[in-house]
């Protein structure tokens, strides 16, 4: 039986068929890692004259499967808290038109995860990115680029009503939500002298009418 | 056990090296003629001679050369260390699945805000691949969902390694790539991991896999029928038949794969293709055959084995250098900030105790960076790598915590481990082997040490 710890494999008493067979896979192997470490390097590096010249070469390796991202806390850690709000208008029985209260979705995450060792992704990552996403996918203007820009506008209008919806259909038929972020600075240490602004920054997008297509599958419309 | 578990652990590690290097030293044929370098020296594969004796002196390159060649080929290296990083992985994903259980419809199914139809156009674009696309319905789901458990709980066990290792991937990638907006760090590691991981032999100890092997070598079997393999080939083969066969989206031949001109469809023909050749020769070809393939699987795991330990290197230079760059990590006060973000604070006592100390604060943050940046380099000096890398896990195991990132957490600690030297391992399978017997209260010898099991299981787990 061959045993793993037998270093002696004579590799020199074989063949030469089985020889040039493990010289090609050695090769190949090595070109092979070559290949992806020099990938993995130029994709996370900052860009440069190699990366500038080759990008598409690069992503075209990278993307999707080795993609990766390790600036969490870097070059700077975040230094503010991003809550989302949503607000609501709803048709009530009457037939006439009620604006729900502005709700803090983040405030909710936090709650979630307030003395919880081990919180979810839906409460740590999915409004939390689904915004990052929206900011990446968006002017300063709130116009989506692209497509991608239309889908984070829907995924955020789904998070929205998925979360909202159980207290709102109790005040009425949601029509339109609207959607604002307000960003605070996380005050500087009490030692540190810095001076910062603690007025929080609104970002303010526009009413948004919900179609059936925001709505969780299998909900029909009303 | 052959090493005292209480004499220093670089004395050991050092003792094991020479060893090696003095078995290397005895075996000068296999030097000369596996260096491809040496091509033009005569073919002395008749009577192997002395090297020192050789006409043509080798060169100081092809001498390099050639010891590169054996290592790679000569055996798959670090079978502890790849072994614990496929433990630390399966493991960290399954808790993370199960304690996902209550929420797995919300982040990766019907009841995703993020619905299947906006994951199809985002997977259209980028050709990730991801089986959850092929149906709407909730069963699929279900059944993906519950495969991913089962395939990390056997992958951690080690039962079938090399075919739980391609399940664990498909698990991984269908779950993650269909919510892509979902995951953190940690999702990011565990992904590349589940795909390195495939190509390495994982199970060559501390699995049940070697411990089938052990007991048939015991009983004086050679490779067995092993059914349950069989099945599991076949019935594997056939699903991946009629996938292709129903045009499921992402199994190409050739393009949108995981290597550029190789499609997910031939990579994972490929895959099952090799577990079929590799079952046949064990059994019908023992000799020649079964010695070139040992060696192909050697080179490919101390390939992806490289990869692997290179990856945590990376990890660990960009998050390093990028914060050298930073304002805040060079004022000292970056360990204060996210401890006071609203997502990543669930112990705000604990982080406002910490901030009171502006030192503490700097130290902190100074150590982060500094070990950071130099771990890449430290590889090459046990002793500090060692240091460091305690000092690593240490810092997860805070920022779990802390942070509220337990599996991030858990998944850069199992990356860590890849590091781990040799003998440490050894000793805490030892202990753990000794736990387990003093338990069990078996009659009879203890369960064999790790080590001896490292020697003895066989190539092919």
């Amino acid at each position: 039986m061959q045993s793993i710890g037998d270093e002696s494999r004579p590799v020199a008493a074989l063949s030469l068929p089985s020889r040039i067979v493990i010289c090609m896979a050695v090769s190949a192997v090595a070109v092979a890692v070559a290949v992806h470490l020099a990938m993995m390097f130029l994709h996370i590096a900052p860009e440069n004259t190699l990366t500038k010249a080759q990008g598409s070469a690069i992503s075209e390796y990278v993307y999707p499967e080795y993609e990766q991202n390790w600036k969490l806390f870097a070059p700077n850690p975040m230094q503010q808290n991003v809550a989302v709000q949503v607000r609501a208008e709803l048709r009530t029985g009457d037939g006439g038109l009620r604006t729900t209260g502005w709700t803090d979705l983040t405030a909710r995450d936090s709650r979630a995860i307030h003395h919880n060792p081990v919180p979810s992704h839906t409460e740590q990552n999915q409004l939390r990115r689904a915004w990052e996403y929206f900011g990446s996918t968006h002017n300063a203007q709130n116009v989506p680029i692209g497509v991608r820009g239309e889908l984070s506008e829907q995924y955020i209008r789904r998070i929205t009503v998925r979360r909202m919806e159980p207290e709102w259909s109790r005040l009425g038929r949601l029509e339109r939500l609207q959607v604002r972020s307000v960003t605070t600075p996380v005050a500087p240490p009490h030692w540190s002298s810095e001076k910062i602004s603690d007025k929080p920054a609104f970002r303010v997008l526009p009413w948004w009418p919900v179609t059936t297509a925001d709505l969780p599958e299998g909900t029909e419309s009303k | 056990m052959t090493a005292a578990p209480d004499a220093p652990r670089d004395q050991q590690d050092r003792r094991e090296q020479e060893h090696r290097e003095d078995r290397d030293r005895r075996v000068p044929a296999a030097r000369e003629e596996a260096a491809p370098a040496s091509g033009a020296a005569p073919a002395s594969g008749v009577a192997p001679a002395a090297p020192a004796s050789s006409p043509p002196a080798e060169t100081r390159i092809e001498r390099l050369v050639g010891h590169g060649f054996r290592l790679v080929t000569g055996r798959a290296m670090a079978p502890y260390q790849t072994a614990v990083v496929r433990i630390g992985f399966a493991a960290t994903w399954l808790l993370f699945l199960l304690r996902e259980w209550p929420h797995r419809a919300e982040l990766y199914g019907p009841d995703s805000p993020f619905s299947l139809d906006m994951a199809r156009q985002l997977l259209d674009g980028n050709h990730a691949f991801s089986v959850l696309p092929w149906s709407d319905g909730r069963g699929w789901f279900e059944v993906v969902y519950l495969l991913a458990v089962v395939s990390a709980a056997l992958l951690m066990l080690g039962w079938r390694t090399r075919t739980m290792s391609v399940l664990f991937m498909l698990g991984v990638l269908s779950l993650q790539n269909r919510s892509i907006l979902i995951g953190d760090g940690g999702d990011n590691i565990i992904h590349l991991m589940s795909m390195y991981l495939v190509l390495t032999r994982c199970g060559q100890v501390w699995s049940l896999d070697a411990r089938r092997a052990r007991r048939a070598a015991e009983r004086g079997e050679g490779a067995g029928r092993d059914l349950p393999g069989v099945v599991l080939w076949a019935v594997l083969g056939l699903a991946l038949a009629v996938a292709q066969l129903f045009g499921c989206s992402g199994l190409s031949w050739f393009g949108h794969g995981p290597f550029p001109y190789v499609g997910w469809g031939l990579a994972l023909w490929l895959l099952w293709a090799a577990h079929g050749l590799r079952w046949v020769v064990d059994r019908r070809a023992p000799g020649e055959p079964r010695i070139v393939l040992d060696v192909l699987g050697a080179v490919l795991h101390n390939g992806a084995l490289l990869v692997i330990m290179a990856q945590v290197c990376l990890v660990y230079a960009t998050a390093g250098w990028l914060k050298i760059q930073g304002s805040r990590w060079q004022d000292g006060t970056a360990v204060y900030y996210p401890m006071h973000l609203d997502y990543f604070s669930p112990w705000p006592e604990l982080s406002v105790l910490l901030g009171t100390s502006g030192l503490l604060v700097l130290l902190i943050t100074y150590g982060t960076v500094i070990v950071q940046v130099a771990f890449p380099f430290t590889v090459f000096n046990r002793r500090l790598k060692n240091v460091l890398l305690v000092v690593m896990v240490c810092e997860h195991l805070s920022i779990a915590f802390l942070l509220g990132l337990p599996f991030f957490s858990l998944a850069m600690v199992a990356a860590d481990l890849v590091f781990l030297p040799t003998p440490f391992l050894t000793w805490i399978g030892g202990r753990i082997s000794e736990l387990r017997a003093r338990r069990t209260g078996r009659g009879g010898p203890a369960e064999p040490s790790a080590a001896e099991e490292g020697e003895r299981a066989p190539a092919g787990t």
